[in-house]
Order: C-alpha cells, then structure tokens, then sequence
C-alpha cells in the first residue's frame, strides 16, 4: 500500500513534470498577451505528427524526429498568432479566444487529412532497461522525461533572468504600458514569446508521444486540457505555479489511476478541479485574485 | 419538407439553445466552456423522466429544464467570484466532472419488459416518447421550434424590461453595476440559472429526438462550439448565437462541396471574421443601427 504510493508518486512527477512544461507554455503566453491560446495543445500535436512522419517515411532517429516535432510546433504556433492574436486589437481577448479555437479546428482536421488513420507510431527511448532503487522501479523513460523537463526550466529561467530579451519578456507580463513607455518593442517580443512557449510545449509533446510510442490527433485536446487545468491550480501567471500545478496534477492522476481506475481518476481530477479553483482561486503560488479579476474584466 | 431538411434544421433549432446558452454568460461578463454540461443534465433528467417514470412528455421536460436550472444557479454560487479565466475553467472542470460521472451513473428499471436507463459509458437507450406517441419529425421540428421561440420571447420579454440591460451592465462593468445599487452576484447567479435551463431544455429536447445518448456526445468540444456561436453571430442580439449556429451547421455541414473540409473553411471563416469583427457579426453597434433603421 505505501509502496503503491510511493511507486505512483515516482511515475506522477515524471507525468507531472511534462504537465509542467505545457503549462509553463500556456503561462509565457497568458503573461505577455493576457489573452488565451487554446489552441496551443493542437499546435504541439503538429509538431508531434511531423515528427512521426519523418520517423514513418525514413525511419529517423530520435533526434530529427525531436527537431521535426519542435519545427512542427513552431510554425503552427506563428500561424496561430498571426492570425489569431497579432491580426485582433490587444483588447478583444474573446475575439483572440475564439479565433485561436476556429484555427484549433483546422489544424486538426488539417492533421486527420494528411494522417487518415486512427494512430501512428512513435519512436520510444524502451530500449534501456527498467532500473531498480530497492523495491521501486523507474521507467527510464520517466527518468528521460523528468531530467529533460528539469533541465529546460533551468534554461528558461536561465533565459528570463539573465538576458535582454528576459527582461523584455518580464517587463512587458508585468505592465504593457511600462514596457511600450521605456521603447520595448512589443509586437515583436510577444511574437517571440509565443515562439519560445512553443518550444517548450514541443518538448512537452515529444517527451509524452516517446513514453506512449502511439499518437492520435485527440492530443491536441488532451495537452490544452491537461495545460490549462495546471496552470489553474499553480495559480494564473505564476512560472513557478504553473509548475508547482503540473506535479500536483500528475501526482493526483497517478493516485487516482491506481486507486480508483480510469473513470475514478477523472471524477476524482475534476472534483479537485473545481474545489482547488472555488476554495484557492489564487493558485497554489498565484498571487491575489483580486488585480487579475479587474484587469480580466476590462479587456473582455 | 423532405428528410435531409427537417433533420439539418432540428440540429440548428438543438444548437441555438446551447449557443444561446453560452451566450446569456457572455453578455454578463462570464465566458462558460461548460454549458454541455446542462444539455446533458437535461437530456438525461427528460429521458429517464418519460422514458424510466413513464412521465408525460412536457412533465418530462420540464423536470429537465428545472435541473438544469437549479443546478446551473447552485454551480453558478461559489464560482461567480471568481475571474474570468478561472471561471471558464471552473465550468470546464464541472462539465468534465459531470461527464465523467455519467460514465459510471447506472440506473435501470424494468419497462414493459425491457431493462430502460442509462448504463454508464455504453449510454442510454430507447427514449422512445416520439416513436410511442407518433410524432413525425416534420412535427418534432414543430416542438423544436416552439421551445425556441418560447426562449427568444423570454429574452424578448427581458430586453423590454430591465433584465437585459441589468445583464448587459454587469458584463460591461461590474463595479459601475455595483454603485448603481445592483448586486453583482445575484444577477450572475441569475444568469447562470437560466443558462442552465435553456442548455437542458435544448438537451431533453436532444435526446427525445436522437432516443439515444451516451457520455461521450457532452465532451469539451461542443461547450466551445457552443461558445464560439455566440461570438462570430454576435453579441447584440439573441440572433447572434442561432446565425453563429447557421453558419456553422446550415451552411457548411449542409453543403456538401465543403464536407470533408467542413472545419478547415469553417475554421478560416471565423478567424476571418473575428479579425474583422472582433465582437461578431450582429455586434451592439449593427443591432442600434438596425433598430434606428427600423423605428424610421
């Protein structure tokens, strides 16, 4: 019993730690545009796609795949935000909510065109065996996609710190009039944000398609759910949150999964859900509610 | 009429009541992904009312509009306070959450014979009412009709009185609303209430017409379809969200030509227009313009 706990834990935070990564993804672009992207998860799954198709048409390695899956994510992701965000006023966030769920709908049936077929293969890292801390096992898969994860945050942060564009990025999530006032140019770093967030959910996806080794089209869906719903409980606009968020949400699923099965598991996710959003609306490291309820209110 | 029509124009008179749905929380400030969860509520209280209890069939429906009702105002209590961005969360995660109960909700009685309920995920058969009592579908699109005119009147009604514009202020500024001596919440939870209501009755309405409902038909994507109506239709008028519908469905899925690449042109269509547009097609200002037109 405490073993089960413990082993779902393990596998949770390797589960919760790409769960961060999307929502790290979804918070760089909520920070500099306060606008929402849903359609950043069927962004990821272009990239997945072509990543699978170059492993499909010449049996890549792993490494041109992982290029063709951020590749993929990078260029739906700028034809997202020319259309849906760079084209719509900064001040109708419904208009760019919306717009980003009608390009949703044609990446995906895009993707069912040139992929007709219910799932495709992708290529897996199972060829090092399963490795053995005492009574615990650990994927190395999980182990792969926990580093990886690991490692990308310390860039980023690396990024948001310590370099000019950081600091834009910074400036312009904590007040857009500061940063337009002091010569930030703003079109241009909210484009590159976007960019940068891609790449990180581009990671997200490649490490979640190599632990399943199968794809179908519904992850698109399933990587803005799962992004979102994280980003909830660490609380809006919060880095740290949207990670600390990915890790309680994977641990919880992992829990769940076992305790309760699959339909268990989601009842059991909703219902924290809900609560964690009713009784902690700031998040797990959010900041007060109340400036962001304002500031929501006047750009709707 | 033949077959083709009547069932094209079912569906959109069944997804204005979603889109409408959506759209009474948009013009008071809330953006709700979750209004699929009230059709379902619906099309499952309404079905196990005249299919189950054997119920007559307005009794049945209006058991579902109810529930949906009051559910929609008990959601709509602790959520209100929130903010934009988690209350559109907060009723993805109700939604979600009420999916996947139906998952595993089983409740069957035996009728003339036959095991009648819903059965968790394998969904719930036999809503049999129209079939029993001999409703053609020309006739169903009939009863179809009348419930959304009943809704169209009841927002009518609204915007004459002062309803409409106590929702409308609420959506624009809530602070403003709150120094005019409104009370914020309650008009919220107001709206959320008769959100609810007008998805169940489009849902019991639904499943009476499919006679056959399962979990999976309530997933997140209809909720955002029944979002984005509202947007590319409009926010001005309750016409908005049913043009949005027409759009969508009348035009695209109907003609065939687009079939195969129903949401890639659908998809461009609204993209196109929201860069246009920004508040949809009939936005505030179209509406005023047209009613000066008119009183002339």
């Amino acid at each position: 019993m405490l073993l089960d706990i413990v082993q779902n834990t393990l596998d949770g935070l390797a589960i919760g730690s790409a769960y961060g990564l999307l929502a790290i993804g979804f918070t760089l672009i909520f920070g500099v545009m306060r606008r929402l992207n849903i359609a950043f998860g069927p962004s990821i799954m272009v990239g997945i796609f072509a990543g699978a198709w170059l492993h499909s048409q010449w049996s890549a390695g792993m490494i041109p795949v992982f290029l063709a899956t951020l590749a993929g994510a990078v260029l739906a992701s700028a034809y997202v935000e020319r259309i849906s965000f760079a084209a719509i006023r900064g001040d109708a966030a419904l208009a760019s909510m919306a717009s980003s769920f009608a390009i949703w709908m044609q990446l995906e049936e895009a993707v069912v065109h040139v992929f007709p077929g219910r799932t495709y293969a992708f290529p897996t890292l199972q060829t090092i065996p399963m490795l053995e801390i005492g009574p615990v096992f650990l994927r190395p898969e999980y182990l792969a996609m926990f580093l990886t994860a690991a490692a990308l945050i310390l860039l980023l942060q690396w990024i948001l710190t310590r370099t000019r564009f950081g600091l834009e990025v910074r400036t312009l999530a904590d007040n857009p009039e500061a940063a337009r006032v002091s010569g930030v140019n703003v079109a241009q770093v909210a484009f590159l944000t976007f960019l940068l967030a891609a790449v990180i959910g581009g990671v997200a996806g490649f490490l979640i398609a190599a632990t399943d080794g199968q794809i179908t089209p519904k992850i698109g869906l399933w990587a803005t759910m799962k992004g979102l719903i994280a980003m909830v409980i660490g609380g809006l606009g919060s880095l740290r949150g949207a990670l600390i968020g990915g890790l309680v949400l994977g641990v919880v699923e992992a829990q769940a999964q076992w305790f309760l099965g699959a339909a268990g598991r989601e009842i059991v996710t909703y219902t924290l859900l809900f609560l964690a959003l009713v009784m902690l609306p700031s998040g797990l490291a959010g900041r007060a509610d109340a400036g962001a309820r304002t500031e929501a209110l006047r750009r709707l | 009429m033949d077959a083709f029509t009547i069932s094209v124009l079912s569906n959109i008179g069944l997804f204005s009541f979603l889109a409408i749905s959506a759209w009474v929380l948009l013009i008071c400030g809330e953006i709700s992904f979750g209004q699929q969860a009230y059709f379902a509520i619906g099309a499952y209280a309404g079905g196990i009312a005249t299919a189950v209890w054997q119920w007559p069939f307005a009794l049945g429906v209006g058991f579902g509009v109810v529930l949906g009702a009051v559910i929609g105002g008990l959601v709509a209590w602790p959520t209100t306070r929130l903010s934009g961005m988690h209350y559109a969360i907060a009723t993805l995660a109700f939604a979600e959450f009420v999916r996947s109960c139906l998952n595993v909700f089983s409740y069957q009685r035996e009728v003339d014979g036959y095991l009648t309920g819903p059965d968790g995920a394998n969904g719930f058969r036999d809503i049999r009412w129209a079939y029993e009592a001999g409703v053609e579908p020309l006739g169903y699109l009939g009863i179809i009709a009348a419930g959304l005119a009943a809704v169209i009147g009841l927002i009518a009604c609204m915007a004459r009185g002062r309803g409409m514009a106590q929702l409308r202020i609420v959506g624009e500024d809530p602070i403003l609303a709150g120094m005019q001596g409104l009370n914020v919440n309650r008009i919220r939870i107001a709206a959320a209430t008769l959100a609810g209501g007008i998805a169940a009755l489009g849902g019991a309405l639904y499943a009476h017409l499919a006679t056959y409902v399962e979990p999976a038909q309530f997933g997140v994507m209809i909720g955002v379809h029944s979002l984005a109506y509202g947007l590319i239709g409009g926010l001005g008028t309750v016409f908005g969200p049913i043009l949005g519908v027409l759009v969508d469905i009348g035009l695209l899925e109907s003609l065939r030509v687009f079939s195969s690449y129903r949401m890639i042109v659908f998809g461009g269509l609204v993209a196109l227009v929201l860069i246009l547009r920004p508040r949809g097609i009939l936005d505030e200002k179209t509406v005023r313009r047209i009613q000066a037109w008119l009183r002339r």
